[in-house]
């Protein structure tokens, strides 16, 4: 009896596994996380961006307001060495 | 017999292995960590943390197979390897499919489904070729 109820739950898994579909990238739970701790930067484009303390790779303190005037690409990653 | 058979080579089949990966984990970690050791490469992107982790599982990687080896000389008195095995496969395969579904690890493809697939398969030979309990003397 519960070999079978086991087997049955094994099956189900199994058609579940090839059954489902993987969550589309914008409803991602960590993705929207990241971008919920930036306050403000959900649907702002065009809009300044809010005063971040960002960290140079020296350790060094970065502020946007130093880069104010010239032009910047920021890109975010999440970093594989944890 | 021909049950028995199949049971200890399936125990076989998957002890050895982890034997061996649980091993390489740990000579990993300190081959990654002893002093003048040299930091892993691309293949194993971690730091201190993770290689940590890494070496904590290369050890229960060894205690799980050296039973499943256990099972594999004894397959009558292990009954229970077989099934700790199977619930283990089985989580092991749900949280590759939640971690597929979640979207987060993409950049494997479709790795992590085939793999649970291929792990409640295996669950499933572990409850189906898990020998009978011995009669006992009464």
């Amino acid at each position: 009896m519960l070999r079978w109820l086991a087997t049955l739950g094994i099956l189900a898994l199994l058609a579940l596994d090839l059954g489902m579909r993987a969550t589309p990238l914008g409803r991602r739970g960590s993705e929207a996380r990241l971008r919920a701790d930036v306050a403000g930067t959900i649907g702002t484009l065009g809009q300044p961006l809010p005063e971040l303390d960002l960290r140079r790779l020296d350790g060094s303190p970065l502020r946007l307001a130093e880069l104010a005037g010239r032009r910047v690409v920021l890109t975010f990653e999440r970093s594989v060495d944890w | 017999m021909r049950r028995i058979t199949a049971y200890r080579a399936l125990c076989g089949l998957l002890g050895i292995p982890l034997i061996l990966l649980g091993v390489g984990l740990v000579l990993g970690f300190f081959r990654a960590m002893a002093p003048g050791g040299e930091p892993p490469g691309p293949l194993v992107p971690l730091g201190p943390n993770g290689l940590y982790y890494m070496a904590f599982l290369g050890t229960a990687l060894v205690g799980w197979g050296g039973g499943l080896v256990g099972a594999m000389r004894q397959p009558e008195t292990s009954r229970s390897v077989g099934t700790a095995t199977a619930v283990a496969l089985v989580l092991s395969a749900g949280y590759r499919m939640l971690a597929w579904f979640l979207g987060d690890y993409y950049f494997l493809g479709e790795i992590l489904r085939v793999e649970a697939a291929i792990l409640l398969l295996l669950a499933l030979a572990f409850v189906w070729l898990r020998p009978p309990k011995p009669a006992t003397a009464s």
